[in-house]
């Protein structure tokens, strides 16, 4: 009997052609559809679209489909967590938390119930088996790379996931798609944070964080307008200031430097190029290492501090288990607490932690 | 294949089938024709029209063919903006083609007040009493209740909706087939219907409304159904409900007797081998051969995988268009926690299961929950 693999399908192109790819691979494919999300509205399925495309895949492909609720786990364990960050100031990444608790633990804990050891997804990233462990590695079309989002999984789950298109570029996953006939090939990408879709995310946060205008003053200490609120806006934010002309030296954009909580203040610097917005240093919480243990300190590796940036060269230097100062060899742009830096060497997928604002 | 959702849903009875797809073919006439081939598609509406109102001992003209239940709920609540009095009684466990509607309602000022009911899912006729108001204009109560089980104390309400002068409707898509359906008896005004629920084909419902209860159209233009229900009449549709309802209650008590067989038999087999399981609802009074039960410590989303993968089907919870399942608010309603809630299932047998099956239905289950508690850690 061939070995079994439940694929986590979305409906979308990618988890579509990884679960396409087991098959041809001689994998016994179970598919699984989550849905994480309820809406207020009781009545109304977003996700129903995407169940309905996860559907005629399968039957294209003659697999079995099966849907779970992860909504529970994921009010309690993602989007909370979510809205406090943002309650803090702060920018959360909740799909890196998601990764964590939802798509390699609850659904790989239902996978295991089910009496099978093995989960796949569509992201863009590989899995090593070495003498020291499983590794994650970068996934090779590095336009698509994903291993930011997973930086927080452990050599376990990793030992127990395959991820089928990590080899392969998003073109050709398309071109498989199209092959096998699939109405999904040309299926746009889903952007954004996965619970607010297409919706607006201001409207969205709005919902839970009501409005709590205060003032935007310039870094040169001028009131230059109003903003709605600390938690709607994020670090290196130029759009949606609304700060009229008249402010200022010159023509150039206003960005977001600093929230003070305290006294509900936005600062705002004027210029892309404005030293406030970049930092050499970084300081570093919730340390993960996916191998269970430090890279040495001083060794040259690479960070990223938002998903699809260019690796920055850097050092760390611990300050205990759980936080690091990150030292770069070029300043970065607007480093936003409460984001994910995510460590590399090389290929390899280190780990990471949560962007803390930097204290001199 | 066993099939034990048939409160979702019956497989066709194969006389209603061939019947619909012998009309499908041959009687292609549009009933509003006056010529022979439109004059046979009206005599077969209105032989449809006898037998569902025979079933439920009322006149024929007091039906009205619908595109279903759903849409038979709608045109009684939707008529409220005619209405005078512009407050609805209703319970907290109706189907949301009850609860829904009346939240669009409020759009439209008409306002509506939740009764509660008991951790049996039973509605006290004495809330309803005391939730009339002097604008109150429909009371809305189900039969019985399509994840439970539970039947209302209609007849009771009844009076109170007497006593008010207040229209009394009831959402009776669950019973045909199941218990006996006396429309005088039970006191209604109004009441729904859906074919597919008693092994008649999909899309097809009615309305029974008593004479001299003044209704409106929800879907207008056309004299259709006394202009009651626009649109050229499905005809092989409405011919299969007619056929449905007669056929399922032809032997009621027989069939009913039978249901509870196989309940009893799934009930006994397997507390047995589980003895700490839950059944929610009513243990008298509930639609015979619906069995609601909570297994402990077991997720019913993973049960139900397992139970799919050996082809049987069961249903959980208020299955969303996206195929998953969230806590029923029905249950929640009776006060079942949502931990609970989301490791309850519901069975529900039918005309066309066996004792074999419901061995194998229990065999298969005990091996599921043992496998999920196995690979649990």
């Amino acid at each position: 009997m061939s070995e079994k693999i439940v694929v986590g399908l979305s409906g979308g192109v990618d988890s579509s052609v990884a679960a396409l790819l087991l098959q041809k691979q001689g994998y016994d494919v179970e598919c699984i559809f989550m849905k994480n999300w309820e809406d207020d509205d009781s009545e109304i399925c977003s996700s129903a679209e995407d169940y309905n495309d996860a559907l005629d895949v399968c039957e294209i492909l003659g697999l079995p489909l099966h849907s779970i609720n992860f909504s529970h786990e994921y009010w309690d364990k993602v989007f909370s967590y979510f809205l406090a960050e943002y309650k803090a100031g702060r920018t959360p990444n909740p799909d890196v938390l998601c990764n964590r608790e939802i798509k390699f633990k609850a659904f790989l804990d239902y996978a295991l119930q089910l009496g099978i050891s093995k989960i796949a997804t569509g992201h863009y990233a590989n899995v090593e088996e070495t003498p020291s462990g499983f590794q994650l590695l970068k996934g090779t079309d590095r336009s698509k790379d994903q291993s930011y989002f997973l930086y927080m999984l452990s050599k376990k789950p990793l030992s127990k996931s395959a991820f089928p298109i990590g080899k392969i570029q998003k073109q050709e996953v398309r071109q498989l798609a199209k092959k096998a006939g699939l109405p999904i090939a040309e299926k746009k990408d889903s952007t954004g944070i996965c619970f607010v879709g297409e919706r607006n995310f201001r409207q969205f946060l709005e919902r839970y964080l009501p409005e709590q205008p205060g003032d935007i003053i310039s870094n040169e200490g001028k009131k230059v307008g109003t903003h709605d609120g600390l938690m709607y806006y994020t670090i290196g934010q130029r759009k949606g200031l609304g700060i009229g002309g008249g402010y200022g030296k010159s023509n150039s954009p206003w960005y977001v430097i600093e929230k003070i909580m305290d006294n509900n203040i936005l600062i705002v610097c004027q210029g892309n190029d404005h030293p406030l917005l970049y930092s050499n240093i970084i300081t570093a919480s919730q340390l993960h290492w996916i191998s269970g243990t430090a890279p040495d300190e001083g060794k040259q590796l690479a960070a990223k501090i938002r998903y699809r940036q260019k690796d920055k060269t850097c050092k760390i230097e611990p300050v205990n288990h759980d936080s690091a100062i990150i030292y770069f060899e070029e300043p970065v742009f607007a480093a936003a607490p409460g984001q994910s830096v995510v460590l590399y060497d090389g290929e390899i997928c280190l780990g990471g932690g949560i962007i803390e604002p930097y204290v001199n | 294949m066993l099939y034990f959702d048939h409160s979702a849903t019956t497989p066709i009875h194969p006389d209603v089938q061939s019947l619909v797809n012998e009309l499908n073919q041959n009687i292609y006439g549009n009933p509003s024709s006056i010529h022979a081939a439109g004059r046979k598609a009206k005599h077969v509406v209105e032989t449809a029209r006898k037998q569902i109102a025979t079933v439920i001992n009322c006149a024929p003209k007091e039906i009205i063919f619908t595109g279903g239940g759903s849409e038979a709920n709608n045109q009684v609540l939707w008529n409220m903006i005619y209405r005078n009095r512009k407050h609805v009684i209703t319970s907290s466990i109706e189907h949301p083609a009850i609860l829904a509607v009346l939240r669009q309602l409020e759009h439209l000022s008409i306002t509506h007040t939740i009764v509660p009911v008991n951790k049996y899912g039973c509605v006290n006729p004495e809330d309803i009493d005391s939730a009339i108001r002097d604008d109150t204009g429909l009371i809305t109560i189900m039969l019985a209740n399509n994840e439970v089980g539970t039947v209302e104390p209609l007849q009771d309400i009844a009076k109170v909706a007497k006593k008010h002068d207040v229209l009394f409707h009831s959402d009776g898509v669950q019973v045909l087939g199941k218990l006996p359906i006396d429309v005088q008896e039970l006191g209604v005004d109004m009441m729904s219907f859906s074919a597919h629920k008693f092994y008649g084909p999909k899309g097809i419902g009615a309305l029974y409304v008593k004479e001299g209860i003044a209704v409106k159209p929800l879907i207008i233009g056309g004299s259709q159904e006394k202009s009651l229900r626009a649109g050229t009449e499905n005809v092989g549709g409405i011919a299969g409900l007619g056929c449905a309802a007669e056929i399922v209650t032809k032997n009621l008590s027989d069939v009913g007797h039978a249901l509870r067989a196989l309940e009893t038999q799934f009930k006994t087999k397997f507390s047995e081998q589980h003895p700490n399981i839950i059944y929610n609802g009513f243990e008298d009074n509930h639609l015979p051969g619906l069995i609601n039960l909570t297994i402990p410590g077991i997720a019913s989303d993973l049960l139900l995988i397992h139970l799919d993968n050996e082809d049987i089907a069961v249903s959980s919870g208020s299955a969303c268009s996206a195929g998953t399942i969230s806590p029923s608010p029905v249950l929640k309603a009776m006060g079942i926690s949502d931990k609970q809630n989301l490791e309850t299932i519901r069975i529900s047998a039918g005309h066309d299961n066996t004792s074999p099956e419901v061995d194998q239905l229990v065999e298969t289950m005990t091996r599921a929950i043992v496998n999920i508690r196995r690979n649990a850690r």
